[in-house]
């Protein structure tokens, strides 16, 4: 999956100014080229037909997100914040073109509808979970390589510690402390993620820490702090954007695992595709397309953000490439 | 001096538990803290005792010594955790202590866990060095194909397209072979007396205590409705497991070493098989604890979906009843596992590699 075949060779790449992406960037490198770096980023991206056809699905999911919010009827979305039960006809009924596209669901509710109302919530709450998981563990692992010594080896500690629990049955504890809401299990996947982060911010830090620019800075009587956030954390986050993009993929899954296993059975009414799936689970054998559509839903998403992810990867560093 | 190192390395290694299980236990402890004190105390009330709950109540808040520090109530829960009491769970699967609960649940997630790991070697790494040998085949392409479908396709829903594929008769009769659900067909176990509430006696594995009683026929019927959960939980690690062996097969093949090899004629089956095979085993021997993580992770949704009585299982009970009991011992033991299993990993990789002994 790493193998993607790109059309140019490393050569070129670093030709296209690439090496300035890669390497330490120097302060006037912020302000002029960032958006042009962006932008040629994008374009080898869009080189690779699979992070095109993955980016194009990405947007599309993302689209429906937005319209939901805005304007659920342009998609043929009644209410996009509560799925609308028929319970005078509860049971599944088979996909009829054009009532109901993929059928109904357990408790006579449309899948079309629910599944278009779900992506936002999915979609929402995944992003949402990797975003803090991502940042706190950035900060953690910043701080630890940044500063060395005895606050590296207590964050560092800190965070073995936390990695040595399984994530799932951890997740599953916090989530249900909190109280099994779907905010619950969306903080507590959250407090899970933040740990390869760390391990992962850490070791760039420490590589960026011996750069000359930073001595430099230091020298030129910068503070520790500016020099974290102004100077180390820009340098560790390309990484970290293609870390977050593969982990979308995965984020979305175990989500909507956890919210198939019970969590978020407080508002039964809520889209969401993994209690969706779970609605229709007794139905599973006699109506396959209760399951069948909200896992499609959730699969092509994932598949997607690897295929994003992958090339955003071999995009921002060609050494990765396998 | 190699074996001292190596007592040294396993000494070391095993100094490092302490931290682990304290870390281990804090969290624990912290989580139970905000769970609440109420859910505590409510775990002990017995309310068929003669004893009012609100003299029981005083009594459990009184050995746990819950109106004391923090520190000397973590000191105290650590106490009672050492000595066997891991709490009450209360779930339609299972209503007693937490420590029995789980003697009886974790011998099934056990077979499921060894039988996954064992197919997911057997097939892993074969074909990832297969696939790195013959690099673009229409081999490789398809390896490729199943391992990136590893990290897109959700465990949960794979199991239920299987039972929707294997469990139809309105479907297609000829794929109603493997039972979907249980451990055994309640036609078989009827009269039955080693076998209580989906729990068999006396090693709760039913695959040994059918043949300890003779039964055969169970034996079999067990192993079928074994097939479907091992194949779901295999294929949520057989992914990462893949993509290693092949990137690691692929860095070894291009090591001088290697080219040494080949230039001193060695046949092709050699220089993979003896040469490389063996040094391109050590990272994915290195991620292996990434992937008992993944396999104890997935353990919980497979069982789920199967209806499968393990520690997966009984988790997702405690979550849909409410059971804090459950939930805690559920996360203790499975932390256990893990850093058991991964200590059991660091030391045979000790072993292996002679480079990692410092």
């Amino acid at each position: 999956m790493g193998s993607l075949t790109l059309g140019y060779d490393t050569d070129e790449l670093l030709n296209l100014g690439l090496r300035e992406l890669l390497g330490a960037r120097k302060n006037d490198a912020f302000s002029s080229s960032r958006f042009q770096q962006y932008r040629l980023t994008l374009k080898i991206l869009l080189e690779s037909p699979s992070s095109a056809v993955g980016l194009a699905i990405v947007i599309l999911y993302s689209a429906i997100a937005v319209i939901d919010f805005i304007y659920p009827s342009l998609i043929g979305v009644q209410n996009a914040y509560s799925m609308v039960p028929d319970f005078s006809n509860p049971v599944p009924t088979t996909p009829t073109w054009p009532t109901h596209p993929f059928g109904t669901t357990f408790p006579g509710i449309d899948l079309y509808q629910a599944i278009m109302a779900a992506i936002r919530v999915d979609l929402w709450y995944s992003l949402l979970i990797v975003l803090t998981g991502a940042a706190l563990g950035t900060l953690v692992g910043v701080l630890a390589g940044y500063a060395g010594g005895s606050l590296d080896e207590v964050l560092m500690r800190i965070t073995d510690i936390f990695l040595s629990i399984p994530y799932l049955p951890f997740a599953i504890a916090v989530g249900f402390v909190l109280g099994r809401g779907i905010e619950d299990i969306s903080l507590a996947l959250a407090v899970v993620w933040w740990r390869q982060y760390a391990r992962y911010a850490r070791g760039q830090a420490l590589a960026v820490r011996e750069n000359a620019f930073i001595e430099a800075a230091r020298a030129s009587g910068v503070g520790s702090l500016r020099i974290m956030l102004r100077h180390v954390v820009p340098n560790v986050l390309t990484p970290v954007f293609v870390q977050i993009s593969l982990d979308l993929g995965t984020i979305v899954q175990v989500f909507a695992s956890l919210t198939f296993i019970g969590f978020a059975s407080a508002n039964p009414l809520l889209p969401e595709l993994g209690t969706l799936i779970s609605d229709g689970f007794q139905y599973a054998v006699v109506a396959p397309w209760v399951v069948f559509f909200p896992g499609m839903a959730i699969l092509i998403f994932a598949i997607a953000m690897n295929l994003v992810g992958d090339g955003l990867r071999d995009a921002l560093d060609p050494r990765s490439r396998t | 001096m190699v074996g001292l190192k190596l007592r040294y390395f396993v000494l070391r290694r095993l100094l490092l538990l302490i931290p682990t299980l304290i870390g281990l236990t804090l969290i624990v402890f912290v989580l139970t803290k905000v769970g609440g004190d109420q859910r505590l105390i409510g775990e002990y009330i017995n309310l068929h005792s003669t004893i009012p709950a609100v003299v029981q109540a005083q009594e459990v808040a009184q050995r746990f010594h819950l109106n004391d520090p923090l520190i000397v109530q973590y000191f105290y829960w650590l106490v009672s955790l050492v000595h066997g009491d891991w709490g009450y769970t209360r779930t339609l699967v299972y209503d007693g202590s937490v420590l029995d609960a789980i003697s009886l649940f974790f011998p099934n997630t056990l077979v499921l866990a060894t039988l996954s790991s064992l197919l997911t070697a057997l097939i892993g790494i074969p074909l990832g060095v297969w696939s790195a040998v013959r690099k673009d085949s229409v081999l490789d392409q398809a390896t490729r194909v199943i391992s990136f479908a590893g990290y897109a396709i959700p465990t949960f829903w794979l199991g239920l397209v299987l039972i929707i594929a294997f469990g139809s008769a309105n479907v297609c009769r000829c794929l109603d072979i493997f039972p979907i659900s249980g451990t055994v067909d309640v036609s078989l176990i009827g009269g039955v007396n080693w076998f209580i509430g989906g729990i068999s006696y006396p090693s709760h594995i039913l695959m040994i205590d059918s043949l300890i009683h003779g039964r055969i026929d169970i034996f079999s019927d067990s192993v079928m409705h074994l097939i479907l959960p091992v194949i779901t939980l295999t294929y949520g690690i057989m992914a990462s497991v893949l993509r290693i062996m092949r990137s690691s097969m692929q860095d070894t093949l291009n090591q001088d070493y290697i080219r040494t090899a080949r230039a001193k004629g060695l046949s092709e089956n050699v220089v993979i098989n003896v040469h490389a095979r063996r040094n391109a085993l050590i990272p994915v021997f290195t991620l292996l604890g990434y992937t008992i993580a993944s396999l104890l992770g997935g353990a919980v949704i497979t069982e789920t979906v199967f209806n499968y009585p393990g520690i997966g299982y009984w988790t997702t009970q405690a979550i849909l009843n409410g059971d804090q009991g459950g939930i805690m011992g559920a996360t203790i033991i499975f932390g256990l596992a893990f850093i058991f299993a991964n200590l059991i990993v660091d030391i045979a990789y000790g072993f292996l590699d002679p480079r990692i002994r410092y």
